[in-house]
C-alpha cells in the first residue's frame, strides 16, 4: 500500500513537473505565429489578385516570414534549452530527435519552418524557370503549404499538451487557443482548395468531392482532441469569422493593379471569395460525434459522419451558390464580383453561370456518392489522428 | 493534404487547363514568334515627342517575366522618364500605371527599369519623356514569348536536394517520435510494444512518404512538359519552286505537322508589303535577295536570278495584333532553276538581289564597298571593337562616284535597310535606322489607342500602306545589339536613281 501511494505521489510530482515543462509562452507564441502566417497568406493572395507586383519585402510576405520564424526559432530555442540546460522534468516531457530533446509540437514547428525556408529558393527558381505563376497550387507553393500546415499542427499539439496538463481557467484558455489553431488549419485547407471552390463550380461534383476529401479530416482530428463542447463548430465559426473579417477589411483599402494586361477596373483590394459555410456541417459532425461518443466504433462512425458532412455541406452550399451567382451577391458583404485584374470580361461573365464543362461533375448523384466515400476515408483518418492526439503526452 | 485519386487529379488538371486557357491571352499559333532569328533584344532609335531617345528592351525568356528596359535620352532636356507595358489586346486602358525609370548611376541621361510582361503576344513599351520641352511618348513594340527554361544550377540543386532530404528524414523521425515516445507519460520510459508500434508506423509511413515525393516529382515533370509545349517553336515552313508559264516561281508556305498548308491570321502590310522575304546563300553568303511575295494562301514570288545552291529563307510578316514574326526555311536551287530565272523580271518593283563576289572575312569594322552603280558605301566605326550583348551603332555613308555624299531616294519608305546574318544562319535580323522594331507594329498600337477598330476587332487599315516618310540623307545608322560572338555578314540596301543597290560588309564580333 505504501509502495502504491509512493508511486502515485511520484507520478503526481512528475505530472506537476510536466506542467512546468510544457511552456505556456511557447504554445501561445506558436498560435500567434500560425495567425501571422495565415493572415499573411490571405493578404498575399489578395495582393496578387489586386496589385500583382510584389517583392520579397511586401507586408504580406513579411507577416508570413515572421510567423514561420517565430514558430521555428521559439521551438528551436526550446529544443536547445531542453537539450543542454533543461531540467529533468523538461527533458522527460520531451521526445528525442537526432540527439536533441523538445516537445513533439516543437519539432513539428521546426520541420514546418524548414519546409517554408526550403520553399523560398525553390519558388524563386520556379518563377525564373517557368515565369511568375498566378496560381496557388504549384510544387513550391505546396511545400510552403505543408510548412504552414506543420506550424498549425505544431500549434495544435502544443496547446493540446497544455490543455491536457492544466485545469480551470488555464485549461479553458488553452482549449480556446487549440480551437483557434484548428481554425487556421481549416483556413489553410480552404485556401489550398480555393481554385476548386469558385462559386461557378458549386453545382458540380468536383467541388463536393474535393471538399469531402479534406474538410472532414481536419474537423474531426481537432474535434476529437478538444476538451471544449462543440469544438468543430467553434473552430469553423472562428475560420469563417476570420476570413470574413479579412474579406471585409481588405476591401476597404484603395489599390490598383501594377501588372498588365488589366481587363477589370479595380480601385480597392480584391479578396478571396466568401468562405464556405463550414459551421453548418461542422455542427452536424459535433452533434453526431457527441451523441454516439463511446457507443459506436470508428469504423461505423466514420461513414455516419461522412454522410452527415456531405448532406449538410450540400444543403447549405447548393442554395448559397444559387444566390452567389445572382447580381444580389455583387456587393462588399458577399463579395460576389471579386474579379482579379487579369480576368477578361468574357471570363468574368462565365462566373455568373454554373460551370457545365467539367465532364466528370455530372450526373450529380454518383458524384455525391463518390464524395461520401471520400468523406468516409477522410473522417476515419481524422478520427484516428484525433485519437492519437489525445494520447500525446510530450 | 493528401493526394487526390487519379480520376480527381485528371479532372482537376482539366479544370486548371480550361482556367489557364481562359486566363491567358494566347492568339493563334503565329502569335508565338518574333521578327528575328536568335536576336531577341529590341533596339529603337526615334523620337518621344521632341526628345531623341534610344530604347533597349531585353525581353525575358519566360512568360510571365521581367523585361529590362534602358532609355538613353540622346537629345533634349529631360526631367524624368516613364516606362509602361501595354498589351495589344488590353491597350493603354488596360495597362498598369507607368513606372518612373531610375537614372543609371554614373551615366548621364541614361535610365533603366524593369517591366513585367505577363502575357504571350504583342506588347509595346510606352516610353514617356517629361522635361523642359513638355512631354512626349513613343511606343516600342516587343514580342512576349517563352523561348527558354532556366536550368537549375548544380549548387542550387544540391542545396534543395540536401534540404529536401533533411525534411524527408525529419518527417520520418516525426512519425517515429509521434507514434512512440510522444504518447509515453513523462518520466516513464518507452515500453517494447510502443517501440514496436512506432517502428511499424515508421515502416508503413516511409514508403508512403516516398510515394508522395514521387508524385510530387511526376507533377513537376508534367508542369515542365506543359511549359515546354507552350514555349515558342518556330513555325514549320516549306519552300519550293513551281513553274508558271515556264518561269520558276518561288512558293513559300507555313505548314502544319502533317505538311499541309496553314492559313495565317490576318496580316498587315509592313512598308506596303505583306512579307519581306530574304534569300541568303547558306554556303557562301554571296547570293542575297530581298523579295516581296504576294499572299494567296502561300507566298509567291518570281524566282530571282541567283546562283545554284542551298539558300536560307527568312520572311518577315506582321499580324494585325501588331505582332511580328520571321518565318524561316530552306530552298535548294538547281542549276536548271537558276538558268530559267536568269531572265526573270522582278515580281515587285522593290525587289532587289545581289550575287556578291566572295569577300574575305575581315576582322575590321571600317570598310568601304563599291556598289553596283559605281557609288561607294563606307562603314564608319564608332567603337574600336563590337562586343556581343553591347549596344552599338552601325554608321554608314554613301558617296556618289564623284565622292560627294549622295542623296538617297526612299527605299520602302526609308533611306536604308540592313540585314544581318550570322554565318551559320542562327542569327537573322532585318534592321532599319529606327532599330529592330517594326514601325508597322508601332503604327498598329497607335491605331488601337485611337480606337481604330471595328466591333470585330479588325483594324481599319483603309488604303494606308503604312509608308514611313523619313529624311533621305546619304548618312544613316542602325542601332543594334549583336546577340553573341561570331562572324556576321551585313547587307545594307539603299536606292539611288531608281535603282536599289546593296553594300556588303563582314564583321567578327
Amino acid at each position: 500500500m505504501t509502495i502504491a501511494l509512493d508511486s502515485i505521489r511520484e507520478a503526481a510530482s512528475i505530472r506537476e513537473s510536466a506542467i512546468v515543462a510544457t511552456d505556456a509562452w511557447h504554445a501561445r507564441a506558436v498560435v500567434f505565429a500560425a495567425a501571422c502566417v495565415m493572415i499573411g497568406v490571405y493578404w498575399d493572395i489578395s495582393w496578387h489578385m489586386t496589385i500583382g507586383r510584389d517583392t520579397f519585402w511586401t507586408p504580406a510576405h513579411l507577416l508570413i516570414q515572421a510567423g514561420g520564424l517565430i514558430a521555428g526559432l521559439s521551438s528551436g530555442y526550446v529544443a536547445l534549452r531542453n537539450t543542454f540546460v533543461g531540467t529533468g522534468a523538461q527533458r522527460e516531457a520531451s521526445v528525442g530527435f537526432w540527439g536533441f530533446r523538445a516537445p513533439l509540437g516543437a519539432w513539428v514547428c521546426v520541420w514546418g519552418c524548414g519546409a517554408m525556408v526550403l520553399s523560398a529558393p525553390f519558388d524563386n527558381w520556379w518563377h525564373n524557370a517557368y515565369g511568375l505563376d498566378v496560381q496557388i497550387i504549384s510544387p513550391p507553393h505546396m511545400i510552403l503549404a505543408l510548412g504552414i500546415v506543420a506550424i498549425t499542427v505544431g500549434a495544435l499539439l502544443l496547446t493540446l499538451a497544455r490543455q491536457n496538463q492544466t485545469t480551470g481557467t488555464e485549461q479553458k484558455q488553452f482549449a480556446t487557443l487549440f480551437t483557434i489553431a484548428a481554425a487556421f488549419w481549416i483556413m489553410n485547407v480552404w485556401v489550398m482548395l480555393s481554385e476548386y471552390s469558385y462559386k461557378e463550380f458549386m453545382h458540380s461534383g468536383l467541388f463536393y468531392r474535393v471538399a469531402a476529401t479534406y474538410y472532414p479530416l481536419v474537423l474531426l482530428t481537432t474535434a476529437r482532441a478538444n476538451t471544449l463542447r462543440w469544438p468543430a463548430t467553434k473552430a469553423s465559426a472562428v475560420y469563417m469569422g476570420l476570413t470574413l473579417a479579412l474579406m471585409w477589411t481588405l476591401q476597404a483599402f484603395p489599390a490598383e493593379p501594377k501588372l498588365g494586361p488589366i481587363y477589370q477596373r479595380i480601385t480597392h483590394m480584391v479578396t478571396m471569395d466568401f468562405p464556405v459555410l463550414m459551421v453548418v456541417p461542422a455542427f452536424g459532425l459535433d452533434v453526431v460525434r457527441q451523441r454516439l461518443h463511446g457507443r459506436v466504433r470508428d469504423l461505423w462512425l466514420a461513414p455516419l459522419l461522412a454522410l452527415t458532412f456531405v448532406a449538410l455541406f450540400l444543403a447549405v452550399e447548393w442554395p448559397f451558390a444559387s444566390f452567389l451567382i445572382t447580381t444580389h451577391s455583387r456587393n462588399w458583404f458577399f463579395n460576389g464580383a471579386n474579379y482579379v485584374y487579369f480576368m477578361t470580361n468574357q471570363f468574368a461573365a462565365r462566373t455568373f453561370s454554373f460551370a457545365d464543362w467539367e465532364p466528370w461533375s455530372r450526373p450529380l448523384a454518383p458524384q455525391l456518392a463518390f464524395a461520401a466515400l471520400l468523406a468516409t476515408i477522410s473522417s476515419y483518418v481524422g478520427l484516428k489522428w484525433g485519437s492519437w492526439m489525445t494520447k500525446v503526452r510530450r | 493534404m493528401g493526394k487526390l485519386d487519379d480520376e480527381s487529379a485528371a479532372m482537376i488538371a482539366r479544370v486548371l487547363r480550361a482556367l489557364t486557357l481562359a486566363l491567358t491571352f494566347i492568339a493563334l499559333v503565329p502569335s508565338l514568334s518574333d521578327a528575328h532569328v536568335g536576336s531577341p533584344d529590341v533596339v529603337f532609335d526615334g523620337k518621344a515627342g521632341t526628345y531623341d531617345v534610344r530604347v533597349i528592351v531585353r525581353v525575358p525568356s519566360v512568360v510571365p517575366g521581367l523585361a529590362d528596359v534602358t532609355v538613353r535620352v540622346l537629345r533634349g532636356d529631360e526631367r524624368r522618364v516613364l516606362i509602361r507595358p501595354v498589351f495589344w489586346r488590353a491597350g493603354v486602358a488596360g495597362a498598369p500605371s507607368a513606372d518612373v525609370a531610375t537614372p543609371v548611376h554614373g551615366a548621364s541621361k541614361l535610365y533603366s527599369g524593369q517591366l513585367w510582361l505577363m502575357a504571350r503576344g504583342a506588347y509595346s513599351v510606352y516610353v514617356t519623356v517629361e522635361g523642359a520641352e513638355g512631354s512626349g511618348t513613343v511606343a516600342v513594340p516587343v514580342v512576349s514569348v517563352a523561348t527558354g527554361r532556366l536550368g537549375m544550377s548544380t549548387g542550387l540543386g544540391l542545396l534543395l536536394a540536401a534540404l529536401g532530404g533533411l525534411l524527408l528524414a525529419g518527417l520520418i523521425t516525426l512519425v517515429y517520435a509521434g507514434a512512440g515516445e510522444s504518447v509515453v507519460e513523462p518520466g516513464t520510459t518507452i515500453d517494447p510494444p510502443t517501440r514496436r508500434r512506432a517502428r511499424l508506423m515508421t515502416i508503413v509511413a516511409a514508403p508512403l512518404l516516398a510515394m508522395a515525393l514521387l508524385g510530387g516529382a511526376k507533377w513537376w515533370q508534367s508542369v515542365d512538359a506543359t511549359y515546354q509545349t507552350r514555349m515558342y517553336h518556330p513555325l514549320a515552313t516549306r519552300a519550293s519552286i513551281a513553274r508558271e508559264a515556264g518561269r520558276p516561281v518561288l512558293r513559300f508556305a507555313v505548314v502544319d505537322r502533317n505538311g499541309r498548308d496553314l492559313q495565317l491570321d490576318p496580316l498587315v502590310p509592313d512598308h506596303g508589303k505583306l512579307m519581306h522575304l530574304f534569300l541568303i546563300d547558306s554556303a557562301t553568303l554571296n547570293g542575297f535577295a530581298h523579295l516581296h511575295p504576294v499572299y494567296t494562301g502561300a507566298f509567291y514570288s518570281p524566282l530571282p536570278p541567283l546562283a545554284p545552291g542551298t539558300y536560307r529563307l527568312f520572311g518577315d510578316i506582321t499580324f494585325e495584333t501588331g505582332l511580328t514574326n520571321t518565318l524561316a526555311g530552306n530552298l535548294q536551287l538547281t542549276r536548271e532553276d537558276s538558268l530559267l530565272a536568269a531572265s526573270s523580271t522582278p515580281g515587285d518593283p522593290d525587289d532587289a538581289w545581289i550575287n556578291a563576289s566572295g569577300a574575305k572575312r575581315i576582322d575590321r569594322i571600317a570598310t568601304v564597298d563599291t556598289l553596283a552603280d559605281g557609288s561607294t558605301m563606307e562603314w564608319r566605326s564608332d567603337s574600336a571593337k563590337i562586343r556581343a550583348g553591347d549596344e552599338t551603332t552601325l554608321r554608314f555613308r554613301v558617296r556618289d562616284p564623284s565622292g560627294t555624299v549622295a542623296r538617297l531616294e526612299p527605299y520602302l519608305g526609308m533611306n536604308a535597310h540592313a540585314v544581318i546574318v550570322r554565318d551559320d544562319g542562327s542569327v537573322f535580323v532585318h534592321l532599319h535606322p529606327a532599330g529592330t522594331v517594326s514601325l508597322t507594329a508601332q503604327r498598329v498600337f497607335a491605331l488601337r489607342d485611337r480606337g481604330d477598330t471595328t466591333t470585330r476587332g479588325r483594324l481599319k487599315l483603309g488604303a494606308d500602306t503604312m509608308q514611313n516618310a523619313m529624311p533621305m540623307a546619304g548618312e544613316f545608322s542602325f542601332p543594334y545589339i549583336f546577340p553573341r560572338s561570331g562572324s556576321y555578314r551585313i547587307w545594307v540596301q539603299v536606292r539611288r536613281d531608281g535603282r536599289v543597290v546593296t553594300g556588303v560588309f563582314d564583321v567578327v564580333v
